[in-house]
């Protein structure tokens, strides 16, 4: 639970840089101190040792900017990885000035030196894009609904609808239902893929229910790919149980022009919500309902009422219990690193203890305050240091898993808690590291994300 | 006489060898299959209560549940074992690197056949051996890629099995017998093409040449084959069917091979290898263009890499249509799965894709206007250039300009809406499609003016058939157009159906042009020759660039093709529990597509290298029918 990422920061210093190309291309270097030798040793021919020192000279300039690009490239990988075509360029570089002083393999060289140039463009284009990060899969939290009120309940149905309360009026806000994603929800907004559920309660019972292709009371009237939700579930008596009815079985009833295309409006291409990937439990599905109405100031029937109707087309068998399919272990987790990392400091309480620069509330005393940007290099040279990390970020890491590796004076050990290799996920670790290794003493404090 | 009869026997030999070689998986397998079979009689032995149904995901049916149900996995070392390092990276890595050469092998082949195939056919008797050889340089290549792939095959069954041993071990368990096949298929595979190459010398005229011919289409009838089981794999990764809910297997096999996505990925992925391969080759022939010492060398590259080029080209052109069926089908199949693909969280991803088809486009047609100029007589096509540069401009701007895309709040607010005040007018799926039919046809014409480039028509309708020709293009221009603009009167449902004309309207151009060209062509009158080997140093690098460009985007749909499944190892059925769970971003993703482009380009070189100490030089008969060494005639497109 408590992976390292080889890093090496984008805040290295050059030094740093060049002592990482030295420990990985020394083989390299050694093989051309070899040739110097062998060049000034063998070579009797005065212009041939000219021109054999230089070759050796030249090629000594490209395997160091080479290594430098190999080291960039390999201490960017994660964290700077917007740096990364620098290193493509580096290589480019070499590769043509490789390319003049040896001719006989000049087209191999500058082949090379086109397409790493043509990589540096590729890989430069994709990091100039906006950086769009799909974060970990949601982590269900135990919730008592039955015990909420209306309100609450609402809160919770926007939160699985649009990730969130009050993102209802955000375009491209989605939460764990995905509706948005084809459904709109206010007037004036055009459900290209799916019908517009503005006054959804109110037509529901009336205008749907009355259809003649819905065939009230009639399932086996149907023509559609499906005519119940299960064998003698039957058809909806009220608005209520048309809505849990349109989410356990979309393909019961299409409506107009929303079909899957080629059906002629028999299937729809709706998945059914209680089942993968959506998989939402009846509780979390009488959430959604209540903001359905509640949003537009009509009184939603009650939990119980709701869980009923959706008890009529969902068997026992096909309800998904809420916490299925959860990670093991998840529910120990402190944070799960789908939170903002300010949320995750508190969760995990390292505010009470620490100072963070940046963070709300986070002004404990207990241990060092957290400015890694600037200290952590520095500990790492102390000769108290007993840790392994070579790196930034890897010492951070180390310090959250096992905070014995190096205890700040004049703190005495043994005080943080080794634990939180196991409460926190790779995901909220690796937000920590981001944050921390960004706060310097002096500077401003990283933006929180 | 006895020794001609001895090669006759020899070879039939040799294509008995290979059909039972083809049979031989098939035979095997038939217990395997059979044991399958037999699970649920035993399962009913043991107790009649016992039978659980299940009900197919996908296809509906009902079935007896004989596999184990998907296992739920805990991240730690029994599920997910790791190194001091992104586990998911190195299974990339491993994947990017044996599908490199795994498409290079199974392309090249393909290649062969159809050149052997024209030196066969062609009555031209220099013509012929020159195609030959090319065949035989094009195997040789193939070759010691092929030991290359099994090696990295290899690699990635035990990165899979050490990394992800629960997920490789419900797969496996899943695919049994299928896994079984694919080995021994693979096994025929080296055996068919051991013989293919090693017998080209014995087997080079007469009825053994027709022999030899019929070895590979045997050898890449194995291929496909090959090919089509290892998509089977990702098909069911992505649009699982054969499985109930709990994931179990229902016994039958056909259900789990043949999923939503299996034909349009078979499909896709026969093109794209063509096109990668022909990319490979075609940088390999400007390699050795641009290090030949010798004209007649550089006319013989020259000729190589055109005719790589074009026949990479020609499966590059079906290639987006190729990628529309697959996408239709991922809509088809779920389609927040096709959101999260074109309009969602990987929808940036879309937009580089869209820029590479454009460089894609622009450098084939970059070469073809660079290779007019080694033809004499065809100057008088040049002044026209800048205007299939403008249309291409044209076309390409209009391809890449995004409709919605996935943005931050402050983004929105910024912006003023989900789409861009002027620009969100033009991204609409029919402009978009418009614009890349447009490139496409610009490039048929590019490649019509190449092949009446040095040429003037005979025929006694000459000047009726370029007429009806201009009309016809200009009517493919205006119907592509029009239908682009039309789309935006039209609501979104509606407008998806216009890629249909559009298409057809392009591939109507590529088809009867083609044809009508042809058929002008014959016995036309020759303004001068076509000097192989006078090319631009340019256009070798434009050749360069198409292949880089190629292996680049092969790996970018690759990864995007694999992330749009998400947190899921098999979609719905079986999840990702390991904390490698989320999406990378565009830009780490560019870079690691980067780096397994370089390492295969890097390996790559290497392989020809190794295959340049092993040189055999050409029969003497063959040189002397280099292009180079005289002028050639025009026949040689």
């Amino acid at each position: 639970m408590t992976p390292t990422y080889q890093n090496f920061r984008g805040g290295t210093s050059v030094g740093d840089l060049v002592k990482e190309a030295l420990s990985i291309g020394w083989p390299l270097f050694a093989l051309l101190a070899c040739l110097f030798v062998y060049s000034v040793v063998s070579v009797k021919d005065g212009a041939a040792k000219k021109r054999a020192l230089f070759k050796v000279f030249i090629g000594t300039i490209s395997a160091l900017l080479l290594m430098l690009a190999i080291a960039h490239y390999k201490g960017s990988f994660y964290e700077a990885n917007r740096m990364l075509p620098v290193s493509l360029v580096l290589i480019t570089t070499t590769c043509f000035m490789m390319g003049i002083y040896f001719p006989n393999h000049a087209a191999l060289f500058k082949i090379g030196g086109f397409m790493f140039f043509v990589a540096a463009g590729l890989s430069g284009y994709g990091n100039w894009l906006p950086q769009v990060e799909g974060g970990f899969p949601p982590a269900e939290v135990k919730l008592d609904f039955a015990s909420m009120s209306a309100q609450q309940l609402a809160d919770e149905g926007e939160k699985i609808i649009f990730g969130g309360i009050g993102k209802n009026k955000e375009q491209g806000a989605v939460g764990k239902g995905q509706c948005p994603l084809c459904h709109a929800f206010h007037a004036g907004m055009l459900g290209e893929r799916a019908p517009n559920l503005v006054g959804l309660p109110a037509r529901a019972g009336k205008e749907r229910l009355e259809d003649p292709k819905y065939s009230k009371g009639k399932a086996a009237g149907r023509d559609y790919a499906q005519k119940e939700a299960f064998p003698g579930a039957g058809t909806a008596e009220n608005g209520q149980e048309y809505i849990a009815e349109s989410h356990a079985c979309p393909s019961c009833y299409v409506v107009v022009g929303y079909g899957v295309k080629g059906s002629n409006d028999k299937e729809s291409p709706m998945p059914s919500i209680h089942k993968p990937p959506i998989s939402l439990s009846l509780p979390e599905l009488a959430a959604v309902d209540t903001w359905l109405y509640l949003r537009e100031g009509v009184d939603a029937p009650t939990f119980e009422e709701i869980v009923k109707s959706y008890e009529k087309f969902i068997p026992e068998a096909d309800r998904p219990k809420q916490q299925e399919d959860k990670p093991a272990g998840g529910s120990d987790l402190m944070a799960d690193g789908t939170e903002t990392v300010d949320v995750i400091f508190q969760k995990a309480q390292c505010v009470a203890c620490h100072t963070i620069p940046g963070i709300p509330g986070a002004k404990g005393t207990i241990g060092p305050a957290l400015e890694e940007g600037t200290n952590a290099l520095l500990r790492m040279k102390d000769k108290d240091y007993k840790g392994s990390a070579k790196t930034v970020p890897d010492y951070i890491m180390e310090s959250i898993v096992t905070p014995s590796a190096y205890v700040v004076k004049p703190f005495p050990d043994n005080t943080m808690p080794k634990i939180f290799g196991q409460k926190l996920s790779a995901g909220a670790i690796k937000k920590i590291v981001d944050y921390l290794s960004q706060v310097k003493t002096g500077s401003p404090p990283p933006k929180i994300s | 006489m006895g020794r001609v009869a001895g090669k006759k026997l020899f070879s039939i030999m040799a294509l008995c060898a290979m059909v039972g070689l083809l049979l031989l998986p098939i035979a095997v397998s038939l217990p395997s299959l059979a044991m399958g079979a037999d699970a649920p009689d035993a399962v009913k032995k043991d107790g009649e209560a016992k039978v659980e149904k299940g009900r197919d995901v996908y296809y509906k049916t009902e079935g007896i549940a004989i596999g184990a149900p998907a296992p739920k996995t805990v991240d730690g070392p029994r599920d997910y074992p790791r190194y001091n390092f992104e586990s998911r990276v190195l299974l990339w890595f491993a994947n990017q690197q044996h599908l490199y050469y795994g498409s290079f092998v199974l392309a090249v082949p393909i290649f062969c056949m159809v050149i052997e195939f024209m030196g066969v056919v062609t009555k031209d008797k220099a013509m012929a051996k020159r195609y030959d050889q090319l065949a035989y340089d094009f195997i040789k290549i193939s070759l010691t890629a092929y030991s290359l792939t099994a090696i990295l095959g290899g690699i990635l069954i035990f990165t899979f099995l050490t990394l992800y041993p629960a997920f490789f071990g419900y797969l496996s368990g899943i695919f049994r017998p299928v896994m079984h096949i694919y080995a021994l298929m693979f096994v025929a595979e080296s055996g068919t093409l051991y013989i293919y190459y090693y017998g080209w010398d014995k087997m080079k005229e007469g009825f053994l040449k027709w022999i030899h011919l019929s070895m590979s289409v045997i050898l890449n009838v194995i291929g496909t084959l090959l090919m089509f089981l290892a998509n089977s794999w990702i098909g069911f990764m992505m649009s699982p069917a054969g499985v109930d809910e709990q994931g179990r297997f229902l016994g039958n096999i056909w259900h789990v091979i043949h999923t939503a996505l299996w034909n349009p990925l078979n499909v896709h992925r026969i093109l794209g290898n063509m096109a990668f391969g022909g990319g490979v080759v075609a940088a390999y022939a400007a390699y050795k263009f641009l290090a030949s010492k010798t004209d007649e060398d550089r006319a013989h590259y020259d000729w190589m890499g055109y005719i790589a080029m074009a026949l990479g080209v020609a499966f590059l052109i079906p290639l987006p249509f190729a990628g529309y069926w697959l996408m239709r089908e991922v809509y088809a199949y779920r389609q927040q799965m096709g959101i999260t693909l074109m309009g969602g969280l990987l929808a940036w991803l879309f937009i580089i894709q869209a820029t590479m088809i454009g460089i894609l486009f622009l450098s084939t047609n970059y070469y073809l206007w660079q290779a007019l100029g080694r033809m004499r007589g065809a100057e008088k096509y040049q002044r026209y250039i800048k205007y299939l540069v403008f249309v291409l401009c044209c076309g390409y701007l209009v391809f890449i300009t995004p409709h919605t895309i996935v943005m931050t709040p402050a983004e929105l607010k910024a912006m003023g809406g989900q789409q861009h005040p002027v620009l969100g007018n033009y991204g609409v799926m029919s402009a978009k499609n418009g614009g890349i039919n447009v490139i496409i046809t610009t490039t048929i014409l590019s490649f019509v003016w190449y092949m009446r480039g040095n040429k003037v028509s005979t025929v006694s309708w000459s000047k009726f058939g370029n007429i009806f020709m201009g009309i016809f293009f200009g009517c493919a221009y205006v119907n592509i157009i029009w239908l682009a603009i039309y789309g935006y009167y039209i609501p979104a449902n509606v407008r998806v159906g216009l890629s249909v004309p559009q298409v057809a309207t392009t591939l109507s151009c590529l088809f009867f042009m083609f044809a009508l060209n042809t058929a002008m062509m014959k016995g036309a009158k020759q303004m001068g020759a076509i000097e192989w080997g006078k090319i631009s140093v340019r256009s070798q690098y434009a050749l360069i660039m198409l292949a880089t460009a190629f292996t680049w985007m092969m790996g970018l749909m690759g990864y995007i093709r694999s992330s749009v499944r998400l947190f899921w190892h098999v979609n719905e059925i079986m999840r990702d529990n390991s904390p490698w769970a989320y999406t990378h971003t565009v830009g780490f993703a560019a870079n690691m597509i980067s780096f397994n482009v370089l390492f295969f380009w890097v390996s790559i070189l290497f392989v020809f290298w190794l295959g340049s100490l092993g040189l055999k030089k050409a029969p003497v008969e063959a040189k002397a029918g280099v292009p180079g060494a005289a002028p050639q005639p025009a026949g040689g497109h």
